[in-house]
Order: C-alpha cells, then sequence, then structure tokens
C-alpha cells in the first residue's frame, strides 16, 4: 500500500533518540522533510552525524523543555505558516526511575514541570500553528507502561498518562478544523531506554507473547502510516502496540 | 487596513457568515453563536495579521465576571478596604477598553442583562486590537 501525505514538515520532538532519527530517515525516504529538536550544541551534531546521508533534506531546532521560552524560537514572529508543521511526532519525555514513596520534592516537581506543563505548552503553541492552516497531526509516543508499569516507574506513567490526555483533548477540541491526534503505546523497544532495559532483564522477553521487543524501524513505519492519510479517522485515541505484553496475566 | 473591517472579514470567514452580519455592537456570543474553538482561532488570525501577542483571557474578557465579583465583594465590606470604583478597577485590566465602554458593560451586567449574558461585543476586539498595535509602535 503506498502511504499519501497531506502536508511536508514534520516536527519532531526529541529529536535525538535513537527512535527519532530512524524515523526521520524514513520520513525523508517517504519525501517528507522532518525538523527534530534538539536541547543543546551536542545534541544537534548528533543529529546532524546521524543523518549526514541526508544533508539538505532535515533540519534541527533548539527546544529545552526546561525553558518555556524556547518555544519562541520555534514560531517567531512574521514567520508565514508554510514553515510551521503539518505534523508533530513527540517522543520527548524524561527519565525518572525511582519509587513513588522515595522521590524528593524539587524533582517531582521539576519531572512533571518538564514532562506535563511544558509539554502543555508546546502542545498549544503547535496547535495553534496547525489552527492556521486548519490542518494538523498530532502524535504522541506514549508507552505501555500507562497500562503496566514497572516497579519505579510511577512517575514515567503518570506524566506519561497526563500527556496522553492533553493530546486526546486537541483530538476532541480541534479535530472540526482538520486537527487530530493519535498516541501510541508502545511495549518493549530494541532502542535506547528500552535496550538497557531489555539487557538487564533479558527474561522480559519472555513475558511478550511475540517473544521478542519492538525494532526502531517497525515503530517508525507504524508512526508513519499514522501520520498518512490512510489513518485520518483515527483521533483522540490510544493505541497499544506492545506485543500482547498488557492483554496478559503472565509475569516475571 | 480598517481594524474593525479586517476583523469583520476574519469573523465572517471563521463564521462562514455575511460581513453585514457583523457591526460593532454585535454581541460575538449571543448574536453570531460564536463557540470558544472559533475566538481561539481568530486569536491566531488576528496575531498573525496584526503582528501583536493575543492573551485570549484578555482580548475576549473572560475573566470579567470574576473582576466584577471582586469589586462587588471589596464594595459589601468597606470595613477592609476603601472601596472600589470599579472603572478604574476594570481598566486597570483591560486597558484597552474605554471608560465609557465599561460603564456600559457594568451596567449590562449590574441591571439589564442577566448575569450570564454576553457581554464581549466586537468593537471591545477592535479596541483590543488598536490599543496594543499603537503601544507596540509607540516602544
Amino acid at each position: 500500500m503506498q502511504l499519501k501525505f497531506s502536508g511536508n514538515r514534520v516536527l519532531i520532538l526529541g529529536g535525538t533518540c535513537e527512535m527519532a532519527l530512524c524515523l526521520a530517515e524514513h520520513l525523508i525516504k517517504s519525501g517528507l522533510y522532518p525538523v527534530l529538536s534538539t536541547r543543546d550544541e551536542k545534541g544537534k551534531k548528533h543529529i546532524e552525524d546521524s543523518l549526514s546521508a541526508f544533508d539538505g533534506k532535515f533540519e534541527t531546532v533548539y527546544l529545552n523543555f526546561s525553558d518555556v521560552d524556547s518555544i519562541k524560537t520555534l514560531f517567531p514572529p512574521n514567520t508565514i505558516a508554510d514553515s510551521h508543521p503539518d505534523y508533530l511526532v513527540d517522543f520527548a519525555h524524561g527519565d525518572l526511575e525511582s519509587l513513588v514513596a522515595s522521590e524528593t520534592t524539587h524533582d517531582i516537581d521539576l519531572y512533571f514541570s518538564e514532562n506535563i506543563s511544558f509539554r502543555a505548552e508546546i502542545i498549544k503553541a503547535v496547535a495553534r500553528a496547525m489552527l492556521k492552516k486548519r490542518k494538523g497531526r498530532l502524535m504522541f509516543i506514549s508507552s505501555v507502561a500507562v497500562l503496566r508499569p514497572n516497579l519505579g516507574q510511577g512517575f514515567y506513567s503518570a506524566s506519561k498518562l497526563a500527556s496522553e490526555a492533553l493530546y486526546k483533548n486537541i483530538g476532541l477540541e480541534l479535530g472540526s478544523r482538520g486537527i487530530t491526534t493519535v498516541s501510541l503505546r508502545p511495549g518493549y523497544i530494541d532502542a535506547g531506554r528500552g535496550r538497557n532495559f531489555i539487557k538487564q532483564n533479558n527474561k522480559i522477553i519472555e513475558t511478550i507473547p511475540i517473544k521478542r521487543a519492538i525494532e526502531p524501524s517497525e515503530v517508525a513505519e507504524t508512526i508513519l502510516f499514522f501520520l498518512s492519510e490512510s489513518a485520518r479517522n483515527f483521533n483522540a485515541v490510544e493505541i497499544t502496540m506492545d506485543g500482547g505484553i498488557s492483554a496478559s496475566k503472565y509475569t516475571l | 487596513m480598517d481594524i474593525f473591517k479586517k476583523i469583520q472579514e476574519l469573523f465572517a470567514e471563521i463564521l462562514d457568515i455575511e460581513r453585514n452580519e457583523i457591526s460593532p455592537d454585535t454581541y460575538i456570543f449571543g448574536a453570531l453563536g460564536t463557540e470558544s474553538i472559533d475566538l481561539m482561532e481568530l486569536a491566531v488570525e488576528i496575531n498573525s495579521e496584526f503582528n501583536i501577542d493575543v492573551i485570549d483571557d484578555d482580548i475576549f474578557l473572560r475573566r470579567l465576571r470574576e473582576y466584577i465579583s471582586d469589586i462587588q465583594t471589596k464594595n459589601r465590606d468597606k470595613s477592609q478596604s476603601e472601596g472600589c470604583n470599579p472603572v478604574a478597577y476594570i481598566k486597570r485590566k483591560y486597558p484597552f477598553l474605554s471608560e465609557k465602554r465599561i460603564i456600559e458593560i457594568i451596567k449590562d451586567i449590574e441591571g439589564e442583562l442577566d448575569f450570564n449574558e454576553p457581554i464581549l461585543k466586537v468593537k471591545d476586539i477592535v479596541d483590543y486590537v488598536y490599543y496594543w498595535q499603537k503601544s507596540q509602535n509607540q516602544s
């Protein structure tokens, strides 16, 4: 099936992670133009090195989840609507592996501020930019941890759930204006933090009905589908892609 | 371009109505059947057309009733304060509104109209744009 797209520019939050880079390659190969966010020069260089084969077919933007003002650099005044994103794919999420009853007040506040409050601000800015075109698709990369958190994932899953709620409401509120949302809940992915976790807990694979982790390219293909016109009627919804983990009672 | 004419054009496009249905004195909610999403869209358009920062709460007088309640509370218990001049209080919150318009609004709220009746008129939005455009040019 040939996927068709109604837009071109894809803003990717958390642009330095392995899945974002893998998605960027898929997007470029599908004729789309990824704009990857990074919080510093090191991240920018990492993106540029990773995508060096695609020079001129992507760009990077500065965005720091602990700095609300950095959103203004994404949409400076007088920018024409054509430079606004047609799609948003949100991979960004801070790491806070900690037992709920053991975390400090400061770190709890900071984590929720960066991962929920800031996200509300960026969603607001992107949605308003899309409103100008009366078209847009936002995709949040959540996690199956919202259904089946491991120990220490309380803050992570709470902020993922809160973020899903924000995306869901954008889809409800702006669907009539052509702006729709989907949250994807992948299970164990063989990339980044997921890969490290699987290495340290190798029996975990046995708990997955398909007996393997999901490849980053599989996540990228799924995202591509959800950005395409073929998936246009999915809106304000959470899709689980976990190889069957959440359907099973079986745990280690 | 004349600010009113532009706002009229934007509104007509968003609401899919004829321009002549919109005058400066048109009540935005009561007469036009506007929904909050329409206003959000209007705010985005105004921001882009006039290049001003639009604060939705201010341009659409969203906290007006809260401010009127504040005034009523302050004036009910004058032992705690010297009382509150409603016009001056609202003017501080919404500097773009004329005193004449504020008096009209207070009259609407306190008397002739039901407390939940719509207040916002097209001319209030025009005044907001005019005020902030002027402030921006001066700075």
